[in-house]
C-alpha cells in the first residue's frame, strides 16, 4: 500500500423504527455532521465523498444526487457505491491510499421507501430463481437451514445468539431494539420462513452513519484517537443458490483471509479484542465465526454455547446488540464499522470493551440474500 | 503521488435498441471476453473487478450479481467486487474506481464493466424523472431531455447559437458512427434530414437526443509494471476526477455555461499540466447526449471562449479531418447504454491512444480526453489518457 489510513471522525443518529420528518438523505447528513465534529474539521476540508446504499431502496433513482449533497459533496470529487456502505469505506481506503486524496467523508443510510420483499425479487434472473419465489429473506432462511442441516445445529444455538445480541443492544443509546428478549421469547415468536422465527430476523431500521477517514500525514493534526485501518479485505460469491453449497460463506472467508493477511493476524480469535459481524440471521452470525476463522467448520455454535463471544467472553461479539438490534439496509455493516471504532477510541461507554486494541468490522453486501453477496471485513488497530 | 496506472485492454459490444441475440450475462461477457482478448490475458490475471451498471433503467436490479461469472468468475473465485453507480456518469465514476484501485497500491490488474440493458426496462425518461425531487421538481417533468432543452434554449438566448448549429453537430456525429461497429444509429443524417426530423422538446429534435441502448463495455487498468507487459501501446492516466454539483436543478439558472465542467476541466488539466487543450489534446470522446451539449462542452472544456462554442462545428475544427475531432466514435449521440456509456468515452479514447480505432482512427494522437455527465447535468467525470506515461 502506498500509505497508511485512518478513521478519525464517527458519528452516528439515533436509530428508529420510522422517521417521518426527513428524507432518506439527512439521515446521511446527520451522521455526517457528526462525524465531522468528532473530527473538528470542516466540510471544507473534505478531498472527497463516497455515499452508499441501493437506489430501488431508496425509492429513486441516482439516490447519490442527495445523498453526495447532505454529506458535504458540493463541488468535490464524490461518488456512490451500489452496496452496504462498509464498501463506500473500502473504495474511500482505496483512494486515499492511492495518493490522490487525503480526507474523505464516507456515509450510509437505512431509510427503505420500497417492499424488499418485491425488490429483492427482481434481483433474480427472471427464468430460473425467480419462479421460486425467492427473494432476500426466503434465501436466507434456504442458506440457514443448509447450514443446521449439515452440522445438526439446533435452533436454541441461533436463539442464543438473537438472546446475547439484543442484550448487548440494551446498553446502545444508538440501537433500534433496546428490549432484550429470553431464549423462550425466541423459540416461541413465530415462523418467517423455515428454519428463521421472527426474532431470528433483524427489525427495518432507518438511520444514518458516517465515518471520516484521513491519510497518515494529516492524521497527527486532527486527531489523538485514530483508529488505523489495518487490514481490508472484500470479496463477491456465485449466484445461482443451486449451484454451489448454501452451508458455507466462501466470500466471506476470503475476505477475511486478505484482510488478516495484511493486517498479519494468524490467530483471530487470539489476537482480536472485540469484534462487529454484521449477521442479516442469527444462523449467519454462527456460520460468520467459521467464515472468519475464530471456529473450525461446524463449530460456530460452540463459540455461543461455551460464552466466548458474549460480554466479557473470550471475544465479544456485537456488543453494540448487532444487527439484530439495529439493521440499517445498505449501512448495518458500515454501522458495524463505526461501532469497531468507538471501541478502539474507548467511547463505547455502556457496551465498551476494556482496553480493546484491535477489533474487526464485517459487512454483508446484498440485495441478493445468499445469492451472491458481497463480504467486507476490515481489522482496525487503535493508534 | 500514487502509483501510473494505465489502460492496457479494451472490450466493446455491438449495441441495438435490444439485444435479443444475447442474455444479460452474455452481453457482459462479450465486453469482458473482447477485454481479456485484446490484452491478451486470461481471466485468473485480474485482481479485481469494478462494476457500473444503472439498475433501476434496466428489468432485473442488481445485475452484477446475475452477471458475477460473466466477470472473470468472480463469483466462483471469490473475487474482490465492487458496485458504483452514478446515473449517467457510472461509466466514468467506474474508470476512477478501477484506476484507484490499481493506484491504491492494493491490485495490479483490475477490471472495470459496465453495463446497461435498457431494451428491458422502462422507458428510461420516466425512471429519470424518479431522480429528482418530488415535490419542487418532478411534477415539471425534469429529465434529461427537458434540462437539455434549458442547456440550448438559454445558450441560444444568450450566445446566438442556432438549430442550425445543433444540426451540424448531430450529422458530424451520425457520419462519425459510421465508421464505428459498435454503434447503435448507423445511418446517413444530413444538416436538412436534421432540421426536419420531429422536435421533442423545443429547440431539441429527435436527431439532437441519444437513442438509449442495450451494450456494456469492459477495460483492463492495470499498474505501471503490469501495463507495459500486456501491451505494446497502453493509454497512461495523465490524469482525471469527477466534480459534483447541486442537485435542484432549477437553482442553477447559468444553463448556457457549463461551470461545474469547466471547473472539474480546470482541476484535471493541472494534474495533467495541460496548459492549452487546443494544442496539447488531439481528440475528445465527450459525454454528449444532446447536440448542444457538445457545443458547451467546446466551452467548458477549454477549446472554445464562452459563447463561442458554435464557431468551432461551423469551422469544422472537431470533424473527422478538423484539429481536435470530437466524437469520433459518434459518441453518445448515437449510442448509450446509460450505466455503461461512460465507460464507452474512456474506451473510445484509450482505442485513439493506442491507434487501435480502426476506421475511427484519429491519427497522431498522442492525449486523449474522455468525460461523461450524470444525474441532472450536475455530475462530471474526466479522464486524460496519453502515449507516454506521466
Amino acid at each position: 500500500m502506498n500509505r497508511r489510513v485512518a478513521i478519525v471522525g464517527v458519528g452516528q443518529t439515533r436509530h428508529a423504527e420510522f422517521r417521518n420528518d426527513r428524507i432518506y438523505w439527512e439521515n446521511d447528513y446527520e451522521a455526517t455532521k457528526l462525524a465531522l465534529e468528532v473530527a473538528a474539521l470542516d466540510k471544507g476540508q473534505i478531498d472527497t465523498v463516497i455515499s452508499s446504499g441501493w437506489d430501488a431502496v431508496d425509492g429513486r433513482t441516482i439516490s447519490d444526487m442527495h445523498t453526495c449533497m447532505g454529506i458535504g459533496g458540493y463541488l468535490k470529487d464524490s461518488a456512490h457505491v451500489g452496496e452496504d456502505g462498509i464498501l463506500a469505506l473500502a473504495y474511500a481506503y482505496l483512494r486515499i491510499a492511492s495518493g490522490q486524496f487525503d480526507t474523505a467523508v464516507v456515509s450510509g443510510h437505512g431509510h427503505r421507501e420500497a417492499s424488499l420483499e418485491a425488490m429483492s425479487k427482481v434481483v433474480y434472473d427472471p427464468l430460473f430463481t425467480r419462479p421460486v419465489g425467492a427473494n432476500y429473506l426466503a434465501s436466507l432462511a434456504m442458506q440457514a437451514n443448509a447450514y443446521a442441516q449439515r452440522h445438526g445445529v439446533g435452533q436454541d444455538s441461533a436463539a442464543k445468539v438473537v438472546v446475547k445480541n439484543r442484550a448487548n443492544g440494551v446498553h446502545n443509546p444508538y440501537a433500534h431494539l433496546k428490549a432484550p428478549v429470553t431464549l423462550e421469547d425466541v423459540l416461541g415468536s413465530g415462523w418467517v420462513a423455515y428454519p428463521l422465527r421472527t426474532l431470528d430476523c433483524p427489525p427495518d431500521s432507518v438511520g444514518g452513519v458516517a465515518l471520516v477517514l484521513a491519510a497518515e500525514e494529516n492524521v497527527k493534526r486532527i486527531t489523538d484517537k485514530p483508529v488505523w485501518v489495518k487490514g481490508i479485505g472484500w470479496a463477491i460469491e456465485g449466484y445461482y443458490l443451486g449451484s454451489k453449497d448454501l452451508s458455507e460463506m466462501p466470500s466471506l472467508a476470503a475476505a477475511a483471509q486478505r484482510a488478516y493477511s495484511m493486517a498479519g493476524i494468524k490467530r483471530p480469535l487470539e489476537e482480536l479484542d472485540v469484534a462487529e459481524i454484521h449477521e442479516p440471521t442469527s444462523y449467519h452470525e454462527l456460520m460468520a465465526y467459521e467464515a472468519l476463522g475464530l471456529a473450525a467448520a461446524g463449530q460456530g455454535a460452540r463459540l455461543i454455547d461455551e460464552g466466548a463471544t458474549e460480554r466479557g467472553g473470550k471475544l465479544p461479539v456485537n456488543m453494540s446488540g448487532g444487527a439484530l438490534s439495529t439493521n440499517l439496509l445498505g449501512a448495518s455493516g458500515l454501522v458495524r464499522a463505526a461501532e469497531a471504532t468507538l471501541q478502539l477510541r474507548g467511547e463505547a461507554h455502556g457496551r465498551q470493551v476494556a482496553g480493546a486494541k484491535l477489533a474487526l468490522a464485517h459487512g454483508f453486501s446484498s440485495l441478493t440474500g445468499a445469492a451472491s453477496p458481497t463480504n467486507c471485513v476490515v481489522v482496525l488497530e487503535k493508534g | 503521488m500514487g502509483r501510473k496506472v494505465a489502460i492496457a485492454g479494451v472490450g466493446l459490444t455491438k449495441c441495438s435498441s435490444h439485444r435479443k441475440d444475447v442474455t444479460y450475462p452474455e452481453l457482459v461477457y462479450e465486453a469482458v471476453s473482447a477485454a481479456l482478448a485484446d490484452a491478451g490475458i486470461g481471466f485468473e490475471q485480474i485482481d479485481a473487478v469494478v462494476y457500473g451498471s444503472m439498475d433501476t433503467f434496466g428489468g432485473v436490479f442488481a445485475p452484477e450479481r446475475w452477471c458475477v461469472d460473466s466477470c472473470v468468475s468472480a463469483g466462483f473465485l471469490n473475487k474482490p467486487m465492487l458496485k458504483i453507480t452514478t446515473g449517467g456518469t457510472t461509466g466514468g465514476s467506474i474508470a476512477l474506481g478501477a484506476y484507484y484501485h490499481v493506484g491504491s497500491g492494493m491490485f495490479d490488474v483490475v477490471l472495470a464493466v459496465a453495463s446497461e440493458r435498457v431494451g428491458e426496462g422502462l422507458e428510461a425518461q420516466l425512471v429519470l424523472n424518479t431522480a429528482v425531487d418530488p415535490i419542487y421538481e418532478r411534477w415539471i417533468g425534469a429529465g434529461a431531455i427537458t434540462i437539455a432543452a434549458n442547456q440550448a434554449s438559454s445558450h441560444f438566448h444568450y450566445y446566438g447559437t442556432t438549430q442550425e448549429d445543433l444540426a451540424m453537430v448531430a450529422a458530424k456525429n451520425y457520419a462519425n458512427a459510421l465508421n464505428n461497429p459498435y454503434a447503435h444509429l448507423q445511418r446517413h443524417l444530413t444538416v436538412e434530414d436534421a432540421l426536419r426530423s420531429r422536435m421533442v422538446s423545443w429547440p431539441l429534435r429527435l436527431s439532437d437526443c441519444c437513442p438509449s441502448s442495450d451494450g456494456a463495455c469492459a477495460i483492463i487498468f492495470a499498474s505501471e509494471k503490469r501495463a507495459r507487459q500486456i501491451a505494446k501501446q497502453p493509454a497512461w492516466v495523465r490524469g482525471a476526477g469527477q466534480i459534483t454539483d447541486n442537485y435542484f436543478a432549477v437553482d442553477r439558472p447559468w444553463f448556457h455555461d457549463w461551470d461545474s465542467l469547466a471547473m472539474l476541466a480546470r482541476r484535471v488539466y493541472k494534474l495533467a499540466k495541460i496548459s492549452d487543450p487546443m494544442d496539447e489534446i488531439q481528440v475528445a470522446e465527450p459525454y454528449v447526449a444532446f447536440s448542444i451539449q457538445e457545443i458547451l462542452e467546446y466551452e467548458a472544456l477549454g477549446f472554445a471562449e464562452p459563447g463561442k462554442g458554435a464557431e468551432l462545428i461551423r469551422k469544422g475544427v472537431t470533424a473527422m479531418t478538423g484539429k481536435v475531432p470530437f466524437c469520433p466514435s459518434g459518441g453518445t449521440l448515437c449510442t448509450n447504454p446509460i450505466g455503461a456509456t461512460g465507460l464507452v468515452r474512456v474506451a473510445e479514447a484509450a482505442l485513439q491512444v493506442m491507434d487501435n480505432a480502426d476506421k475511427r482512427q484519429v491519427p497522431n494522437v498522442k492525449t486523449a480526453l474522455a468525460h461523461s455527465w450524470g444525474a441532472v447535468v450536475g455530475f462530471h467525470t474526466m479522464m486524460i489518457l496519453d502515449k507516454e506515461a506521466p
